[in-house]
Parts: C-alpha cells; structure tokens; sequence
C-alpha cells in the first residue's frame, strides 16, 4: 500500500463523494416519510420554506455521513500502517 | 474493464495510476461512425434535459418533481409521498436496465449517454471551438501567460460558467416550476435555496466537465468499478487484434508489411491520442476504458488510408477474438431479461391500478370515550382525505363493524379539489349495550361519488366502557 502517497485531494473525494450519495437517499427516504411543515425541532415551528428544510436537512445528512467517512478513512489508513510496521 | 483474459495491468500498476497525480488528457477531435452516433446520443439527451422542464401537460409542467408542494407530476400521473415505492421501483427497473445492456453490449452506456460523457463532451467541444485542435491547445498550454492566452482562456470560462449556469437553473427548475422560476430569475427574485442549487449544480457541472473528466470514471464512478461483474466472454468490448497488428511499426504506405515482418499496426498512436481516458488500447482490456470507440474511428480511418482493412480495433468479444462464435442468448441475458420485464410488467400493473385516493383515521387524542347527555358512547376521529386525482370529487362516507353505529360529520358533503387533502372530524356514537367488548374493531369506506371504483376502507378502533 502507498496510502501516504494518496493525494489530499482524492482523499476528499473518497469522502466527500460516498456520503453525497448516501445523503441524498437519506433525504429522499427521510422526507418522503415527514412533511418539513409537521416538523418541530425543539418544538418550535421552523418559519423556514419546505425547500430550505429539505436543503438544510440534505446538507445535514452529508455532514454527518462525511463524518463517518472521515473516521473510516482514519482507521482503515492507520491500521494499514500498523500492520506493516 | 478490469480482470478479463486480455488485462495487462496488475493490481500494483492499478494501484500506483490511481494514486498518480492525474496529467490533464487532451483527446484528439474523431470522425467516424461511433463519433457521429455519440453526437447524436449527446445532442438528443441535452435537448431533452433542457427543453423537458418546459413542457407542459394539462395544465401543469409535464415532468416536475415538485419539492415545494410534495408532489411529483409525470405527464398524466401524479404521485405522492405516499407512493415513494413507485420511485424506488423505477430506480430498480434502471438499474437491471443498465445490468441487462451491460451484459449485452459492454460499456455503451459510459461512452454514448452518461451525463458525465454528455456534458463532457459538450464542454470539450466549447473548449474546441475557442483553442482550437489539440495540437493548438497543448501549445497554447505551454506558454506563459499573454494577452492572447489571457483573451482565449477568458472566452473559454465565460462560456463554461454560463452554460454550466444554463445548467444549474435547468435542473433547479425540475425541483420547482420553471415558468415562475425563470420569470423570477429575470427579477433578480430567486429564494436564497434556489439560488443556492442553482450555484451548487452549475458548479458540480463545470467541475466534473471541465476539469475531473475522466478522473469522475476512474476515481468516482461506482458503476466502472463493478461493472466487470455483468461482463461475460460473449460481452461486446472494444478491443485491439494483437495478431493482426503485431508486430507495430512504421512503413511507408506503399512498402509491404510482409516483406518487412510487420503487422498491421503501423504505430501512429492516434488511437492513444483520440482516448479521452488517455490509455493505449493496444495493451489490452483496462478498467478505464468507457468503450466510447473514438479509436475504432480514428484506427479505421488510418487503415482506409493505407489501404489495409478495417477493424484493427474493433466492437468484439472475447468468444470472437478466440475465434468462436458469440452467443447472444445465454442464461446471464435470459435471467436479467425475465426479471427485468417481471418488474416492469408488475411497475406497469401497480402504476395503471393504483386508486388515486388516500385516508388516514386518527384518534383524538385526548379522550377515549366520552358519554353524550342522551347516553351515548361517543369516540372522535379526524379523517385525514388525500385526492390524488387530478380533478375534484365528491366522497361518500360510511362506517361499520358495530350494530347501530351512528356517523355525524360537521359538514353537509366531503368535497376536495384534485390534488387537495382535507381533515375532517367524525363523530361516532353507540349506545352502550351495542358495544360487547372495550375494544372493538370498526372500518370507515370512502366511496367517490359516482366512480366506485374510487374505493378505500380503512380500519380503526372503537373504545367503550366495557
């Protein structure tokens, strides 16, 4: 394996890219099932347009899964170099 | 096009090429048979995605994922969140499309209608026209930066970003009417999300067309990375016959291959330089390759002119090259074929009889029961009616399950516009030595007036004192 060799940038496609993917089946399923308008976080009404929430809930979505991929891809590259140490 | 017979490519040397910083390709501009068929798969699927959202069809835009309204209209059908399945079955039915006609024919789909192969070419043939041949590009490339360079390369990118823009507001405008879209736009009114998307999808166009190219296949493109698993040996591949080219060199057009112990391969490299992945075809099936054919025309075009036959690299499969026959019907095309046509024919089927008439009964939720001043045992629902035809109806209501059950409705008709929900609340009232058991199981039928086969029955629960 080169994995320090793996440009910065590849590696924030192999981020960025998968949990797009996710994100937006995430999206599609999450709202097919909840209308923006019956939503009350923290019980308060949003006074946001159904477009920004589903906006605002795709962009969540992507954070999170980025999140995960972030730790993958750190686990998965310190491990490779632990095994051949 | 990993892993089959003809692949030189070890994995390290895989491995080392995906990690190398990537050389910007300049493919060569083609002529020929696969080029003029790509053009015409490139001009008919940009005209249908820009002019499609303008289409209207009774009233409404024929093809509008209407995000602001939760409401999907294609043409003559409209679908609600409620009917998500239908999506999710037409994302399955392309999916085993693209199984079926990758077993059959390879690639075709990468090279002739991916949008990532469309909108590049489209933003190659801009670049094209403002540099020039590749010849002129690379030079152009070289050089230092002058006023000509500046003026060429300005031109370039106006033309990118307004057409990667064209682009943004086309697709925004699937999401939400682009009648009203379009005459805000002209207001500078846009809302801060549709403004948003607008940027977002142009700017995910320019990059992927004008920069990522290739690299979108090789590095992102989760259908090239599995795709060799439908691929079989009576698969259709674009592949070089090394028997016949081998071995390569240059001669003069007149000298005798024979004579010299050559091949027919006269080593030109215009095969090499037309890819627009960049790889040599000539050392066989590789995973980058999108089948796009560009070096069967230009390789083709070479022979005709040294007058040798056509085909040096040619569609073909491994059977072929082996010097069998290619079976175009055998178990993996049949199996894919049967389920594909099953789903679909079931999609047809739940689509054409699917009631366009939706009701949801909630219980109030604040009592259980209660007794009216004549003794009655009364429950309360709110009946939530959701019309998913296209025209208003008039609905009948009637309830049974418990002998006597008495139906009192606040209003004197249930009517509700095409595409309209209406909550209504229903009071249903018994008496008390009607009901056997605490609970009893009840069901409300809403019937369209005159259509029966506008029909829903729906369960619930009646709750007593016993």
């Amino acid at each position: 394996m080169a994995e320090e060799k793996v440009p910065g940038s590849q590696k924030c496609i192999a981020i960025l890219w998968p949990s797009f993917l996710v994100a937006i089946v995430a999206t599609g399923l999450f709202f097919s099932a909840f209308d923006p308008d019956d939503l009350y976080p923290f019980g308060n009404e949003t006074g946001i347009s159904r477009l920004g929430v589903y906006s605002i809930g795709f962009l969540a979505f992507w954070f999170v899964s980025a999140v995960s991929g972030v730790g993958t891809l750190y686990f998965a590259m310190t491990n490779c170099m632990r095994s051949r140490r | 096009m990993a892993t089959s017979g003809g692949a030189r490519n070890s994995d390290d040397q895989v491995e080392k090429s995906l990690y190398a910083k990537a050389e910007k390709i300049y493919p060569r501009e083609v002529h020929g048979l696969f080029a003029r068929m790509r053009v015409l798969g490139v001009l008919s699927l940009l005209g249908i995605y820009y002019i499609m959202p303008w289409i209207q069809w009774d009233g409404h835009q024929a093809l509008l994922f209407d995000l602001p309204a939760r409401k999907f209209h294609i043409f003559f059908i409209t679908l609600w969140p409620q009917d998500f399945i239908y999506l999710a079955a037409l994302l399955i039915v392309a999916g085993l499309l693209l199984f079926f006609v990758t077993a059959l024919a390879g690639r075709v789909w990468c090279g002739y209608a991916c949008p990532q192969t469309v909108w590049t070419e489209a933003f190659l043939w801009i670049e094209r026209k403002v540099e020039g041949t590749r010849l002129q590009q690379q030079k152009l490339d070289a050089q230092p930066m002058n006023a000509r360079k500046l003026r060429i390369k300005a031109t370039k990118q106006f033309l990118w970003v307004t057409f990667a823009a064209w682009t943004g507001f086309t697709f925004v405008g699937y999401f939400t009417p682009i009648l009203d879209l379009g005459s805000r736009l002209l207001e500078f009114r846009l809302g801060g999300w549709e403004t948003f998307w607008v940027i977002f999808y142009g700017f995910a166009t320019y990059g992927n067309a004008g920069f990522m190219r290739e690299q979108v296949c090789k590095y992102m493109c989760p259908y090239a990375r599995f795709q060799s698993a439908m691929f079989d040996k009576d698969t259709l591949i674009v592949s070089y016959i090394p028997n016949r080219g081998e071995p390569r060199g240059p001669r003069k057009r007149s000298a005798d291959p024979k004579e010299l112990q050559l091949g027919d391969c006269i080593d030109c490299t215009l095969c090499v330089q037309v890819c627009p992945t960049g790889i040599d075809i000539r050392e066989g099936l590789q995973y980058e390759c999108i089948a796009c054919s560009a070096c069967i025309d230009a390789c083709d075009d070479v022979m005709g002119k040294m007058g040798y036959d056509k085909g040096l690299i040619k569609y073909t499969t491994e059977h072929e090259m082996k010097g069998g026959k290619t079976r175009l019907i055998r178990p993996r095309i049949v199996i894919y074929a049967t389920v594909l046509l099953a789903i679909m024919a079931l999609f047809a089927w739940s689509v054409m009889t699917r009631t366009p008439l939706g009701l949801d009964v909630i219980r109030d939720r604040n009592q259980l029961y209660r007794e009216t001043s004549e003794g009655l045992i009364e429950n309360v629902y709110i009946l939530k009616i959701l019309n998913m035809d296209n025209v208003a109806h008039t609905y009948t209501l009637k309830v049974s399950g418990i002998e006597g059950l008495r139906l009192h409705l606040d209003m004197p008709e249930i009517r509700v516009a095409g595409g309209g929900v209406m909550e209504l609340p229903v009071r249903l009232q018994v008496e008390e030595g009607d009901l056997d058991m605490r609970s009893t199981e009840i069901s409300f039928e809403l019937v369209a007036d005159g259509n029966s086969a506008l029909t829903v029955v729906e369960e619930a629960r009646f709750l007593g004192p016993k």
